[in-house]
């Protein structure tokens, strides 16, 4: 156990991690060149393409160090977004040490912090490394200075590295060595193996990565879940290294795979601690928490007969995700499709990506809206993740909406900016903090604000350099009503949206114009109406087309015509016919975009 | 049924393509080609093509010929009178077939429209696109206003039969001028008109892809003036004696284009040159059973010299399988104002109007066509509408 160590790494977006672990594992011999396709722990394509990890995953890697000895090294790769901190948050219980990776030349940015406060309130070693010290941009002394400063954590000794180019590498695996503490833990206490992830493999079930905190575990067990009082017989264990290889034990202090037969990965929730059913400890690790989705969106086929597809296609996707919440859902405006919940907007963005891509689905996707808590005249109160389905006006005595707070960091010259996008965005200030040439700001906001378009806005003001991190408050009353698009003098449910009182005329003057940009001309005139209640507030009209025909046809090359024909007819599929009306997808995300005052 | 049955072949046309052009102009999505006529090798080529064809159609009468091109005026009256000398001897063409050669307006071609008519043309469709000399420099054409009416005297003069070739919601040039107003246009049908041809077809210019306004946009006027001119056009025409029979052809009575008439009726044509389209009913054989079948040479104009020396000019030959002969008879035969007879349908595709039946239904729903048990037209909505139309049946 002594030359055992478990670490992660804690990185910003883009800071270099995914590439730094690959660099760790071609050092330690972990996979041929030919093996290494670029950036092998992000094994999903859509991963490679955004660089970010989605789910966390690990790989066991033996280093020869410098005193002699050989090592094993538990590398347990972390997602780096703030959709995913509750998944961040028991990768970095598995470890005793994690490696904050800070781009030299960008400095520190919110979620980063964020993780490593984690990290730190776990007891988990910090060991610094400034990465991209090789870019002419770089400056290490900064960076240092402002992991002191933000962080908190001793950066004099950080290391400087290059996942790049390999610069440093055996340095940081010398660091991880000489600071990280080995695990402690008794292998023959009960056994308690806390679950860092799991997902679904074809062929055995559901493989959970474990780490194994007290006691041994082995083929054969009779396993106890603690969170959900579920029994597994254990089938097989082993570690990755990174390819999956068999063991005959996995005992306290290390990192690996346990399959026990598992069907749905509801049985296995990360957090949840395994124990023996013969021989169970008295207590689950701390820390277990049910993930709930925060934002939910309507997902349906553009072409009705795709509905079936799409329900499989989301079964599968929750085969490997179990924060993936959906349920059916029916649209007089769109039809038959599933009302799904995210952990968020990424989250969201990723699900939506992989449907489209792995599974071909054509989707319309309605505006992302949070739950909404209604308490009624009666009594009682009830959770609305769906615009349309707001209880009758006259049975509402209020509405409550989820406050999140927010945790901004940028350096000192946007602060002006973004404290006015906060208060635009109905913020209250809760924090102000100085940490060298950054400002930490900390402000409670509605989150609906958020999903809306407050990332992107961030970013706008900030230049790209504010970054953001937010977790749930709590539930607080609001003055907000539902804003309705009627087409043709028809309520369309799928663009019914909810809006804060004193943003509801300008919002539905702004939704409805962008409406009529985005609807293309038909054969007919169509109007638009904003509404709330039964005021409307905006009116566009969308002017009908007056021809579509080709001019020139002469008959002998019909090949090209046809072409063309075929064309327009296949932009139209793209589209949904509501009545009459064909309306492009991006019109039912109209709300998102419109612009600024 | 898989495959069409035919009770009678349908009337045959032959399309000739001439592929070159002084230069090419900038909206003109046509094969065209810039560079030197070769007259004497490109006769030999087309006669050979000719002759390659010839087993796929043997014993049937043509009834028309079209010189289309390029620009066929750049061809000598002997030339032509060779081709058509050629054609006559290797089939059977009706003594009193319909030829149409397409002219450009130019002084250089006028000079030659009485010696065309003396080898046998008997009908000219000269394109004229504007007679406003700005708009003519917007749209590249090399020839002026003054030529144009020159030309169409000329033609009128000699063959007679002439056909103009009028474009509207014409573009502004890149040196200044404003895109075509109303008043442009109602001038350019009023000149038009004033020569009192049998015959006149007004376009509204399309962006097509692959040409150099694809590339560039010139700014050109919106979709509603476009709309705008297409009616003042129509009512002018209609007003002056013209009938408007197809989406942007008009005739005085009994005087449409019959070569045009045959591909809006899904009639069968030969096509040689390069880059020719043909179009043939095949009645089956005991080897083969009966089938449409689609024919396009080569584009090149030089490879397509070398190839069909050879009788190798054909650069595809294609069957019209069952799914797709609706949306091609109806791609044609929904541009004529009167549409088509069930019979025709039945006899052209070899199918039972039944093959088609549930597009009719939606289209007749959406108002776009009327139809009875013996004719299916479009309505005016779909004469406005027709893409609309003929998406049903994709």
């Amino acid at each position: 156990m002594q030359h055992i160590r478990n670490f992660s790494i804690i990185a910003h977006i883009d800071h270099g991690k995914s590439t730094l672990a690959d660099r760790f594992i071609h050092r330690c011999g972990g996979l041929s060149d030919r093996e290494m396709s670029e950036q092998v722990l992000d094994s999903m394509d859509l991963e490679k393409e955004r660089g970010i990890t989605i789910k966390a995953q690990t790989a066991a890697l033996h280093y020869k160090a410098k005193d002699g000895n050989i090592y094993n090294l538990n590398l347990i790769d972390t997602p780096g977004h703030v959709d995913f901190s509750y998944e961040v948050s028991r990768s970095l219980s598995a470890c005793e040490g994690a490696l904050l990776v800070v781009d030299a030349s960008q400095g520190v940015e919110a979620q980063t912090v964020a993780n490593c406060y984690t990290a730190i309130e776990l007891g988990v070693e910090v060991v610094p490394v400034l990465n991209k010290v090789d870019l002419p941009s770089a400056d290490p002394d900064r960076a240092r200075e402002e992991i002191e400063e933000v962080v908190g954590v001793d950066a004099t000794d950080a290391v400087l590295a290059s996942a790049k180019t390999g610069l440093g590498i055996d340095d940081i695996l010398e660091a991880v060595i000489a600071k990280v503490p080995p695990p402690k833990g008794d292998v023959n206490a009960p056994l308690k193996a806390l679950i860092i992830d799991s997902w679904f493999d074809n062929y055995v079930g559901v493989v959970m990565l474990v780490r194994v905190m007290e006691g041994t575990v082995k083929p054969k067990d009779k396993l106890l879940f603690m969170a959900t009082g579920r029994n597994h017989l254990c089938e097989q264990v082993g570690v990755f290294a990174p390819r999956s290889t068999q063991k005959e034990t996995l005992s306290a202090g290390q990192v690996g795979f346990v399959i026990a037969g598992i069907k749905e990965l509801d049985s296995a929730k990360v957090g949840d601690t395994i124990t023996l059913a013969q021989r169970p400890a008295d207590s689950a690790l701390p820390g277990f928490k049910e993930v709930k989705p925060q934002v939910f969106a309507g997902l349906y086929p553009v072409e009705a007969n795709q509905y079936e597809a799409l329900r499989e296609a989301l079964e599968k996707l929750k085969l490997n995700d179990a924060s993936l919440h959906y349920e059916t859902e029916v649209s007089q405006a769109l039809g038959f499709g599933f009302r799904c919940g995210f952990l968020g907007l990424l989250h969201m963005d990723v699900i939506q990506e992989r449907l489209e891509r792995e599974y071909d689905m054509d989707l319309v996707t309605t505006a992302p809206t949070v739950v909404y808590q209604v308490l009624q005249r009666d009594g009682t109160v009830v959770n609305v993740d769906n615009p349309a389905k707001l209880p009758d006006l006259s049975k509402i005595e209020e509405i409550r909406e989820p406050i999140i707070t927010s945790t901004i960091l940028m350096p000192q010259e946007y602060v002006g900016s973004v404290m006015t996008l906060c208060n635009e965005k109905r913020g209250n200030q809760v924090n102000m903090q100085y940490l060298g040439r950054q400002v930490m700001l900390t402000y409670d906001m509605p989150m609906a604000e958020v999903v809306m378009d407050f990332f992107d806005k961030l970013k706008s003001v900030s230049r790209g350099y504010a970054s953001l991190d937010y977790e749930f408050k709590e539930f607080r009353t609001a003055d907000v009503v539902k804003l309705d698009i009627l087409i043709n003098g028809d309520k369309v449910d799928a663009l019914s949206c909810m809006v804060h009182r004193a943003q509801s005329q300008y919002r539905g003057r702004q939704v409805a114009a962008k409406m009529r940009e985005l609807i293309p001309r038909q054969m007919f005139d169509v109007a638009v109406q904003a509404a709330i209640g039964a005021n409307v507030i905006a009116r566009e009209n969308v002017k009908a087309m007056r021809k579509d025909v080709l001019a020139k046809c002469y008959g002998g090359d019909i090949t090209r015509k046809k072409k063309l024909l075929e064309k327009q007819k296949e932009g139209k599929k793209r589209m949904k016919s509501v009545g009459s009306v064909e309306i492009p997808q991006e019109a039912f995300l109209a709300i998102l975009q419109t612009g600024d005052k | 049924m898989l495959s069409p049955q035919f009770t009678s072949l349908p009337p045959l046309s032959l399309y000739i393509h001439i592929p070159w052009c002084i230069r090419k102009c900038p909206y003109c999505d046509f094969n065209s080609h810039e560079g030197a006529v070769q007259e004497r090798e490109y006769i030999n080529a087309l006669m050979s093509d000719l002759e390659s064809e010839l087993p796929n159609f043997w014993g049937r009468t043509i009834h028309t010929v079209f010189f289309g091109g390029g620009t066929p005026s750049l061809f000598s009256a002997d030339a032509i009178g060779e081709i058509i000398a050629g054609v006559r001897a290797r089939t059977r063409l009706s003594p009193q077939a319909e030829i149409t050669l397409e002219a450009n307006p130019g002084t250089f071609e006028a000079q030659k429209f009485a010696d065309y008519k003396s080898v046998g043309i008997n009908r000219l469709s000269i394109g004229i696109q504007s007679f406003n000399d700005a708009h003519l420099k917007a749209l590249g054409r090399v020839h002026d206003s003054a030529e144009a009416r020159r030309a169409i005297e000329i033609g009128l003069a000699t063959i007679g039969n002439v056909n103009l070739d009028v474009m509207f919601a014409l573009p502004a040039s890149h040196t200044g001028t404003e895109p075509q107003t109303m008043a442009e246009c109602e001038r350019d049908v009023e000149t038009a008109l004033s020569f009192n041809t049998p015959h006149l077809s007004f376009y509204q210019l399309t962006m097509e892809p692959n040409t150099v306004f694809a590339k560039k946009p010139p700014p050109l006027p919106d979709h509603d003036m476009a709309a705008d001119m297409q009616l003042r056009v129509e009512a002018f025409l209609e007003a002056a004696g013209y009938v408007h029979y197809e989406t942007s052809a008009y005739a005085k009575p009994q005087r449409e284009c019959q070569h045009n008439m045959n591909y809006w009726k899904f009639g069968d044509y030969v096509g040689i040159g390069a880059g020719a389209h043909g179009k043939l009913s095949m009645p089956g054989s005991p080897t083969e059973p009966p089938r449409i079948v689609r024919t396009e040479r080569v584009k090149q104009p030089r490879e397509y010299m070398q190839r069909a020396i050879r009788g190798d000019a054909v650069h595809e030959r294609r069957i019209v399988a069952r799914n797709e002969v609706g949306f091609e008879f109806m791609l044609n035969a929904l541009r004529l104002n009167e549409g088509f007879a069930i019979r025709e349908f039945e006899e052209r595709t070899g199918f039972s109007i039944a093959l088609v039946n549930r597009a009719l239904n939606e289209c007749e729903a959406k108002r776009l066509i009327e139809r009875d048990h013996l004719r299916v037209k479009p309505t005016p909505l779909g004469r406005q509408f027709l893409n609309q139309a003929l998406e049903v049946f994709l």
